[in-house]
């Protein structure tokens, strides 16, 4: 259904994405991983077709957007990053002005922001005024007025960012609910956990490149899949971490932590302890981290997903 | 774009201190001006130039000038013992005293102009020059207002002569005579309403005020509402304005974006809330300032309306294109603030232009608020027709300038504006 080759784009000298190509099939619930600053939003831009890339091309069910803007437009909906809405409309104001945009005659307008404010579970404040709203209740309006000319793509930036956990399990359930109906979502999100939930399929993407892409198992599998033991040391030189790593190859030191990659934990996590305690490092603490997308994001790049 | 800017007005109207500072304070601001410049309460009394008359000739010529002072409209006469009145002035309760020197009837009589003095007080020169004004046609004339006027005229002949021969004078005495009885007739019988030498020798000298007549409307007043309105329009315009930066900088802008519609139609749905809003803040004032002040608006309606919207159009799209010009709100708010306050001084909006230097009253023509204040004088002063030329030039400027404008905001929207909404996505 989308197809994304070889985009481009520079900021200045800076090279905001250096050839990413991926393609999402109809109904898919894609996720787009990585940190801040990696290129997300600019891809989801050019995608949405209101920023041109420097080179590379986007076609929406075989269709160039650039060339067929308005039709791929019709049919894309965007949840920003920002919680784009006008603070001075309330719920329902906001949510009629957004469907009108895309045409929707007035009486169905209201009819379908009613069924949104219902289904984000904010029927009971829809005459009320935007800015009075808790930040979680915004981002749930955020995301209703991408919905009301009913996309069959609907791109999500960073939706659940800075917001409380009602807000976050009705976000959840509305995205479960969704997804369930078949619609084809572009998810970007630093959140491991929430791309391990939904994601059919994951690009993780840094410096404006995707270094890794396919299912959950694929990707645990491509990284060896491996559980890492976390050491973080108070106090180590480079003398004690070097033994450490001699003694057990597949590891690796990020910032004061040591990571340890085993398949069998129980057995391994002993015999760690001990050799480290035999190169008198002072641990602070030890901690379990089954192999998740954070796990697999460090092996790839070496940093942690949130730096 | 007609969605885009109903939402624009619907957001206006639901900002209760932008309402406020967008009607309430021009209605007070009008009101403040209106009495500066002396268009509410000019015909009370309370205006009359106070002239405190001494009559040290105390004969019935000299009673009778005082009754013809008193005739002047916008003069108080107060009859005063010299040494009073001259007291008065010393004591700050008055500024002048006319004085009827001893010998005025004889002078009257004989011709002569009359001796009369005028003492004031040196610190109130400018009210000196008023009351010149009103007095100056009235003693000039005092001759042949208070004696025979053939007489008068033909010892005024005699004295110009200065002839101190009896058999001369007679003679110039005799032709004059017979030049005021000829002129007379002439005069009697080219003048249905009748008339005589006396009219055209001054006595009852006719002055026109070629504008003023028939003109239900104080200049003061005129001046106070147009030159506040444009001027707070100019403000109210650069804030409305201004919300396409806010649309930036909270996101929905790139909302905006992300909709199947042409993206100057956000610009031109701005514009368009801008005019109307225009239109509304300028019809507010002028409702006001006619309720109110007694401003003749119903006399002068299609000229007011047009004159509206040309100045609507043209303010709009001066602060669409700030707005499109500048990158932040602040910067908006340092410009326009700026340029307002510089284009309402030389348009004549703070003060009426014959007040400034020849050299600022050229420049005015630089400014917005120059060609809407000139045209609110033709239609509420000078009461022109909307199909007059002079009105329509002005007219014509207004609508050009808010086309330069909006052309400028249209570049400048495409430049900046759509620009800065597509950077740092990432």
């Amino acid at each position: 259904m989308i197809e994304v080759r070889n985009l481009r784009k520079n900021y200045g000298k800076l090279e905001a994405l250096k050839g990413i190509s991926f393609s999402i099939d109809e109904g898919e619930f894609y996720g787009l991983l990585g940190p801040n600053g990696a290129g997300k939003t600019t891809t989801i831009s050019i995608i949405s077709s209101i920023l041109v890339p420097d080179g590379g091309e986007v076609s929406i069910n075989g269709k160039n957007i650039y060339t067929h803007s308005r039709e791929s437009k019709q049919i894309i909906g965007v949840v920003p990053q920002e919680i784009a809405l006008y603070s001075d409309f309330s719920a329902m104001e906001n949510l009629i002005f957004w469907g009108g945009l895309y045409g929707v005659p007035d009486n169905e307008l209201k009819r379908r922001a009613k069924e949104l404010l219902q289904m984000v579970g904010l029927s009971d404040r829809a005459n009320d005024k935007v800015s009075s709203y808790s930040g979680g209740m915004k981002r749930r309006i955020n995301i209703a007025a991408a919905l009301l000319h009913r996309p069959k793509v609907l791109f999500m930036d960073e939706p659940t960012v800075g917001i409380d956990p009602q807000s976050r399990n009705l976000i959840f359930e509305v995205l479960e609910k969704l997804h369930h109906n078949g619609m084809t979502i572009i998810y970007t999100t630093h959140y491991m956990e929430e791309a391990e939930r939904f994601c059919d399929r994951i690009g993780i993407i840094d410096h404006g490149q995707i270094i890794a892409q396919g299912k959950l198992d694929e990707l645990r599998n491509d990284n060896g899949a491996k559980d890492a033991i976390a050491i973080t040391l108070n106090h180590a030189d480079e003398r004690q971490i070097s033994a450490l790593q001699t003694f057990w190859p597949d590891s690796k030191m990020a910032d004061m932590n040591l990571y340890f990659y085993s398949q069998d934990v129980k057995t391994d996590l002993p015999l760690i302890i001990r050799k480290c305690s035999e190169a008198e490092t002072d641990i602070r603490s030890i901690e379990i981290q089954k192999t998740n997308l954070e796990t697999i994001f460090l092996n790839l790049t070496g940093r942690q997903l949130r730096d | 774009m007609i969605k885009i800017a109903i939402k624009d007005l619907m957001q206006f109207f639901k900002q209760k201190r932008t309402m406020l500072l967008t009607f309430l304070l021009p209605i007070v601001l009008i009101t403040l001006f209106a009495f500066a410049f002396g268009g509410i309460g000019g015909g009370s009394g309370d205006s009359r130039i106070s002239l405190q008359i001494s009559d040290l000739d105390q004969t019935q010529t000299s009673k009778k000038a005082a009754v013809l002072f008193d005739s002047l409209k916008g003069l108080e006469i107060k009859p005063t013992e010299l040494s009073i009145a001259q007291d008065n002035i010393k004591k700050g309760k008055e500024s002048f005293v006319l004085i009827f020197k001893k010998g005025f009837a004889d002078s009257v009589n004989a011709g002569y102009n009359p001796p009369l003095e005028l003492q004031y007080d040196e610190a109130k020169e400018t009210e000196v020059g008023l009351l010149q004004q009103s007095l100056i046609p009235t003693i000039a004339m005092m001759p042949f207002s208070l004696g025979d006027p053939k007489t008068t005229m033909a010892n005024r002949f005699n004295n110009m002569a200065g002839t101190k021969d009896n058999t001369e004078r007679a003679i110039i005495k005799e032709r004059s005579d017979k030049l005021f009885d000829d002129l007379s007739a002439a005069m009697s019988r080219s003048n249905s309403s009748g008339g005589s030498a006396a009219d055209f020798l001054g006595g009852n000298i006719k002055m026109t005020k070629l504008i003023a007549a028939n003109n239900d409307n104080e200049l003061g007043l005129i001046q106070a509402v147009a030159g506040t309105a444009v001027m707070m329009l100019l403000f109210s315009v650069v804030g409305i304005g201004s919300g396409l930066l806010d649309e930036k900088q909270e996101g929905t802008l790139k909302r905006l974006l992300y909709a199947p519609i042409n993206p100057l139609n956000i610009l031109f749905g701005k514009m368009i809330s801008a005019n109307v809003i225009s239109i509304l803040q300028l019809l507010v004032m002028f409702v006001f300032a006619a309720l109110c002040f007694g401003l003749s608006l119903t006399e002068h309606l299609p000229g007011t309306l047009i004159t509206i919207a040309a100045t609507a159009f043209a303010c709009s799209a001066f602060g669409v294109f700030l707005a499109s010009f500048a990158k932040t709100r602040q910067q908006v708010q340092g410009l326009s603030t700026m340029v307002v306050l510089v284009m309402s001084a030389i348009g004549g909006s703070m003060m009426p232009l014959f007040f400034m230097p020849a050299l600022m009253q050229k420049a005015a023509v630089l400014s917005v608020n120059y060609w809407s204040i000139q045209s609110f004088y033709d239609v509420f002063w000078r009461n022109l027709s909307i199909t007059d030329p002079s009105f329509l030039k002005k007219i014509v400027v207004l609508v050009f300038i808010g086309l330069i404008l909006n052309a400028l905001a249209v570049i400048m929207f495409r430049k900046n504006i759509l620009k800065l909404s597509r950077g740092n996505f990432f």
